[in-house]
Parts: structure tokens; sequence; C-alpha cells
């Protein structure tokens, strides 16, 4: 294997394609998770990003709309977990759960008829570039706009919750359900639109694997992604250029052992294929030690039901 | 402008519970009103009404003649009725100011300009960028007005504000109170603190059970007539025999216990010595945060000490854990009922059942045996008066008093020889505080002993024979109680010498 400096900028090209699904699923999420409410339905909410967005494209052949219906029906399910939690005040974490069968099953049916069609290639912006600066140039440039939507979608999530208002009301809506409704926050209200925002999120994950990263249906083609990017929720404590961290580590560990394995280490496959798991376990643990921090981040009544008094 | 609010008729009712019966009340501002009651006689319930968190089922609310639509919390603040509940209404993981910013339509620079003015006004200090949970409970209240002052009220209700409060900040309160109503506030204050009704408030409104009984100048009141009215029967006097018996046996005695903490918020504890008779009751006066809890903790074996000595009935046991010590006839009641004494999703008799013994059989070859438990509980239940038979009721549902008296009960139908208390009134109404004293004494009657470690100066003097001051982890000297004054406690809570 010849480690040359162009090689290890297309490896960390890569490395950053493949966390994108995780950043944006993540990030969904971690908002939903700051206002409160724990969607355990992120995997199946991908799914259906993904056949949605698959099918559509088959069908219309135009990328844009495949991708905004593919965001489109996250909310959509999103919106019936957010129904049955909000309105009809049911438990979110079997809710959720739920939500995520639901999703897996459904797509596999709706996705039949698209199994072993090809996909179509997805624009990439500043190809010429890529090909012409050495070692930056595949890692900066030749990227669907998906992926820099991605990279910078935690740092706007965190300025969203640390520097705007509506960004102080959901973090006070996940800190105080009741307190908020006293001072007038119309608390359904805000968890709502945070659970339809994390729908969303996680039907461009989808997307961004059937039509990007991959482009073709593969039944169950999340293949777990949609767990992960809800353990980089927690273990990254709420904190979104965390998760960010974590997203690349996990991705890029996924790539490297890849590689160990093809290269032929004489380390066992099932521990490099643990290792990614175990790497971004470790390491976000370590960068989230202080107790002081883990506290100020975590939403106080996440996974609570909350109603308002009469 | 003056303000003249107008409560006509208010009904709320619950099921199986008629919270409001038919309420109507006036208030008219330079004064300060007391809404008075024991703890579910409905003044919550009106409160939350009056700021909009609930709607009543009938009856009208009038600002200045004007009829109020109030039916959610933003048309409480739009008519300038601020509000500040029992349980702060505060976000604990967001900064002081990111608390007071969330409902504010200004932006960040005008708004803190504006608070620091309060700030400044009225001389509270609060940092503002720091969480609401590094606050005492006294800054997180300020917060809490400093959000109603925001808004420039007309109306400003404080729900029983005093109770988490220490006694210094308890004055700064009324001096604040006060200033906010020379300023042409309108002030309803609601307790059922009799003496600070006297002490801070004009006009009292007395309800019980859902109905307003009485409303009258606090100027023509005493304690007692507010204590009968409010509980609605005479109160009995409750004054215990002193007795000092100097052949008795010690039953209780600690050697050389020292604590040594860390922790800048536990207080050290340096060489206490002292000791209990048979059918005594020793009183630990102080201000709270001069060491009783460590006492409390170390005397119920949750913190163990080294090179301590503790003799029970001719027992060494400095070194046995709570359980351990309870199976040699210790009982203790702490402070904090909820969080320590019970646990308030448990229902009554899993609460009972959490201070088993091996004579009490609840548990047989690891299986519980619910049956044993639920008739013990019912025992305890009508033995001390708990307001309800219902075993199965979440503790979390029952009031502080008949929780306060459920643990009690639960503690001392094992019949200890010794029951130590921190704190067994805090927060309760009258009739709850007289049933508890009533408690205490008989136990002493039946020539058992106690450890009362109290804030409150009028208990230990009701209730001890002996009484000693903690201040700084450091024990006074111990003096019979009919030498004790309340100025000469006050003096040694206070840091001073009565030599």
């Amino acid at each position: 294997m010849s480690l040359d400096i162009s090689f290890i900028g297309i490896l960390i090209g890569s490395i950053m394609a493949s966390s994108v699904p995780l950043i944006l699923a993540a990030s969904g999420e971690l908002i939903t998770e700051r206002s409160g409410v724990l969607n355990l339905g992120v995997e199946g909410m991908m799914i259906i990003g993904a056949i949605s967005g698959f099918a559509l494209m088959v069908i219309t052949d135009n990328l844009f709309i495949a991708i905004i219906v593919s965001m489109l029906s996250g909310v959509i399910i999103s919106l019936i977990f957010g129904f049955l939690t909000q309105s009809l005040l049911t438990n979110h974490v079997a809710t959720g759960l739920a939500l995520t069968i639901f999703g897996i099953g459904l797509s596999a049916m709706l996705g039949r008829d698209f199994v072993g069609i090809p996909g179509k290639d997805f624009p990439i912006l500043f190809s010429s570039l890529r090909e012409s600066i050495p070692f930056f140039g595949p890692i900066l440039f030749g990227h669907s706009i998906v992926l820099y939507f991605a990279f910078a979608l935690p740092f706007l999530t965190n300025y969203f919750l640390k520097n705007t208002k509506l960004g102080l009301i959901v973090r006070a809506v996940g800190d105080s359900p009741v307190s908020a409704s006293n001072q007038g926050i119309n608390v359904i209200m805000v968890r709502y639109c945070c659970i339809l925002y994390g729908g969303g999120m996680c039907g461009l994950a989808g997307a961004y694997l059937s039509l990007i990263y991959t482009p073709q249906w593969i039944e169950n083609m999340t293949a777990g992604r949609g767990w992960i990017a809800l353990a980089l929720v927690v273990f990254a404590t709420w904190s979104p250029i965390k998760v960010l961290i974590g997203a690349i580590i996990f991705g890029g560990i996924s790539i490297l052992q890849l590689h160990m394995q093809a290269v032929g280490f004489r380390i066992p496959v099932q521990f490099l294929i643990a290792l990614p798991y175990l790497m971004t376990i470790i390491v976000l643990v370590v960068i989230s030690r202080d107790s002081r921090k883990i506290k100020l981040n975590t939403p106080t009544s996440l996974g609570r039901i909350f109603y308002k008094e009469k | 402008m003056a303000t003249d609010l107008r409560i006509s008729n208010i009904s709320k009712i619950y099921p199986g519970c008629i919270a409001n019966d038919n309420v109507s009340l006036q208030f008219k501002s330079g004064k300060i009103y007391a809404l008075l009651g024991e703890n579910g006689a409905g003044k919550s319930t009106l409160v939350k009404i009056l700021s909009g968190v609930i709607s009543p089922d009938n009856g009208e609310v009038f600002l200045n003649e004007k009829n109020l639509k109030l039916s959610s919390p933003l048309d409480a603040k739009k008519n300038k009725i601020g509000m500040v509940f029992q349980h702060f209404n505060l976000f604990e993981t967001l900064s002081v100011f990111e608390n007071l910013s969330i409902d504010a339509t200004e932006d960040n620079k005008s708004l803190r300009v504006r608070i620091n003015e309060i700030l400044k006004k009225y001389n509270f200090s609060i940092d503002l960028d720091v969480p609401v949970l590094n606050l005492s409970a006294g800054q997180k209240q300020k917060v809490e007005i400093i959000r109603c002052l925001l808004r420039s009220p007309k109306v400003l209700i404080m729900d029983e504000p005093t109770s988490v409060l220490t006694e210094q900040e308890t004055e700064e309160l009324f001096i604040s109170l006060k200033k906010f109503c020379d300023e042409g506030i309108l002030i309803i204050y609601i307790t059922h603190k009799l003496k600070e009704v006297l002490s801070l408030c004009d006009e009292v409104a007395v309800m019980r059970k859902g109905k307003v009984v009485s409303v009258s100048q606090t100027q023509n009141e005493k304690v007692e007539t507010l204590a009968n009215k409010m509980v609605g029967q005479k109160l009995g006097k409750i004054k215990k025999k002193i007795k000092i018996s100097k052949n008795k046996d010690e039953i209780f005695k600690v050697k050389h216990l020292n604590f040594y903490s860390d922790d800048p918020f536990e207080t050290n504890l340096v060489n206490l010595n002292f000791s209990v008779k048979k059918g005594e009751c020793l009183g630990i006066a102080g201000i709270s945060g001069n060491g009783q809890n460590e006492l409390f903790q170390i005397l119920s074996g949750e913190i163990i000490t080294p090179n301590t000595s503790i003799i029970f009935r001719n027992k060494e046991i400095a070194k046995l854990n709570p359980k351990q010590r309870r199976e040699y006839l210790m009982a203790f009641s702490p402070e904090d009922r909820i969080s320590q004494a019970a646990v308030p999703e448990l229902k009554i008799y899993e609460n009972v059942a959490l201070n088993n013994f091996k004579s009490s059989n609840f548990f047989e070859k690891g299986l519980v045996n619910e049956r044993k438990i639920k008739e013990h509980s019912k025992k305890i239940l009508s033995d001390f008066s708990v307001n309800t038979d219902n075993v199965e009721l979440k503790s979390q549902f029952l009031s502080g008093g008949n929780l306060q008296k459920l643990i009690l009960g639960r503690e001392l139908i094992t019949a200890p020889e010794l029951l130590i208390c921190y704190n067994p009134t805090w927060g309760l109404d009258v009739g709850a505080i007289n049933y508890i004293h009533e408690t205490l004494i008989k136990i002493n009657d039946q020539e058992k002993s106690t450890i009362l470690i109290s804030t409150d100066t009028e208990e230990l003097l009701k209730l001890s024979d002996r009484i000693a001051v903690i201040y700084k982890g450091k024990l006074s000297k111990i003096m019979p109680s009919d030498e004790v004054t309340p100025e000469k406690l006050g003096i040694l809570m206070g840091g001073g010498s009565i030599d």
C-alpha cells in the first residue's frame, strides 16, 4: 500500500463522506432531545427517507425533488411519533422503538420494486479543483452539496442553541417543561417542531445513503446507523460540536478498519469491526468528562411526558 | 395609579375535592395582603387561577373593574399580574440572564441594563451569568422576583415564599416586599406561617377547605386567633413538664465526635461530647448550616467518623450503619421528608417496608410479604392519624404533614428507645405541628428518649428538657431548658457568649 500524500487526501475525503449520515441524523436528534423528547425512531426515519428519496428519483428522475421528498417523508413519519407522544401522551421509548420497527418494515415493502435499479450520479461541486490541488483537493472539493451542509450543520446547531431566542426556548423546554409552560411558552408546540425537524434531518440522512453515498436501494441499508447517531448524541453529552467529532471518528475508523482488513493485518476481523464503536465511545467519554458541563447540557426532562394542568 | 383587584365567586372542583368554593375577595394597592390557610386549604389553587395556570370552573377576576380573561400564563403577564411560585419556575441549567431573557421583548443589551438597574435599586447581588443551579434558594427567589419586576407588575403574588429561605433571607425578602408595596404594587402573600402574617401584612384572609372563612385587619389579630380560624377549632396549648433527673441512666453517650470534610459546603464538627438520659429530650439549636446536617448523619450512621465513641444502651455503636443501629432500637427522622426519609414515587406501604427489621418479617426467603406490610402500614396510618387509609397511594400525594406523620409512625411503631429527629415540623401547618409535638412529648412520657435537632427556637423551648446550641460545628454547654430564654439562645446561635 502506497501511503503517499494524495492517497491520504482521498482517504480523508471518503471518511468525511461516510460520516455525513451520522452527522445529519445526530444533529437532528440532538435538537429533538434538547427539547426533552427522546425519539428512538431515528433508524426508522432514516430508512423511510432512504427509500422515499430513491423511489422519487426513479419515478421523477429529479434529484432535487427526491431530496425534498425524503425530508418530507422523515417529517411525516416523525409526525406520527409527535402525535402519539405529545398529543396522546404515550411513552417516548416504546413509541420510538415502534417507529423504527415500522419504518424498517414499511421501507422493505415499498422498496421491493426498486431493488437492483441503478442510481443516478449526484452532482458534485468544484470537481476541477479536486483534481488540481494535491492532498487538499480531495478533502475540500468534489463533494455533494449535502456533505457541505452536513459539516456546517453542527456549527449552525450550536449557534442556534447558544445565541438565538428560539434556541433558548428549546433549551428551556428541555430543562423544565412545567416552568416553560408557566412562562407562557407553548411546550407541546415547541416539542412538535423539534420532533419534525429531527425527522426531516433523519430523512435527509437516509437520502444521502440511497442517493449519494451508495446510489441504489438495498433493504435495510441504514444498517444500524440510526442507532449509532442516537448513541453519539448521548455520548457527546448533547453538544453539537462533539457530535461532529464523534461522527468523524466513527466514520474514520470504519473506513480505516476496512483498509486494514484489506491489507491483512494480523488482528481478528471481529475486533476490527468492533473498533469504530469502541474508539468512538472511548474518545467521547474522555472529551466529555466535565460533570458540570454534562449537567448543564443534559436536557433534564428528557423522555418525560409533559401534560398541561387544566 | 391605584390598583384594585377583585375576585368574584371563583369555584374550582377537582374529582373528589372542592379546591375553591365560591371564593370572593378584594385587594387594593398600597397594602400587603395575606392569604392564610393550612396545606390543602385551596390557596395555591386560587393563585394558580390568578396567574392563568389553571382556569376556574366558575367566577370572574376583575382588575380595576376590567373583567380579565386568564386562560394562560401569558394573559396574566399581559395584565401585569406577577407570580412567584413556591416551587420555582426557573430553568436550572440556563444562566440567570437566559432565564430572564426568555420572555423578554427587548434586545439583550437593554435588558441587561434594566436588570442591573433593578439589582442596584433593591440591593440584590446576583451574578447574571452563572447557571441557576449554582444559586442558593434565596437567590433563586430573587431571580423570580426580578423576572416579575421586569414587567413592571401591578400585582405581585408570592406563594409561600419563605418555606425555603433562611431567617436572614426572609428578613431581606420582607424589606423588599415593603419597598414594592410603597411603590404601589399590590402584594398578595400566601402562607401558613402565622407570625409572618402579623409582622408583614396589613390585611389577612383565612381560607379553610376551599372557602374564605374570615377577612380582617392584622392589627386586630393574634397568633392564637388566627390559628383557631385556620384550623377551625381551638388548638390546645402544648406545654411540657420539664424534668431534670440527675440520677437517671444515660442511655446514649457521644464522645470525641470529630468530623472533617474537604467539601466547602459541609461544616466540620469539632469535638462534640454529650449524652441523653432515659425519657429525656435533648434539644440542639442553631441556625441551619452550622453542622446539623453532618451531626444528624453521623448519629444515624450515614457517615462513620474515626475515633468517635457512641455508646447506646451500653454498647459501642459508632461503627454501625443505620440499619444496624435501627436493630438496636434507634429511630431516625431526617429533615428532608421527600428525598431522605421517603421515596415519593413509591406507594405508602412500600415506603413502610423500606424500614424493615429482622423481626418484622416483611420479607420471607427473599420474597415480599405484601399482606403483612400492608397490615402493618394500615396500623401506622390509623395510629398516627394520617389522613388516608389507602396504603396503595403514592407517597408524593400526601401533604407534608401527613407524610411526616407517616414517617414518624414508621419509625415509632417499633417502639425505639431513642428517636433522633431533625426539623420534624419544617414547612408544616399548625394542626400538623401540634400533632407532631404531642407525639414527641408522648414518647418522653413513655420513658423513651429523643434528640431534637431544630432551627425553630420556639419548638425547642417547648419540647426539650435540656438544650445545647451548635455554632460553626461546635456545641455549647448543655443547659436545662427552664434556665434558657429565647434571647439567650439567640445570642448563642449567633456565635456570642452568655457567661
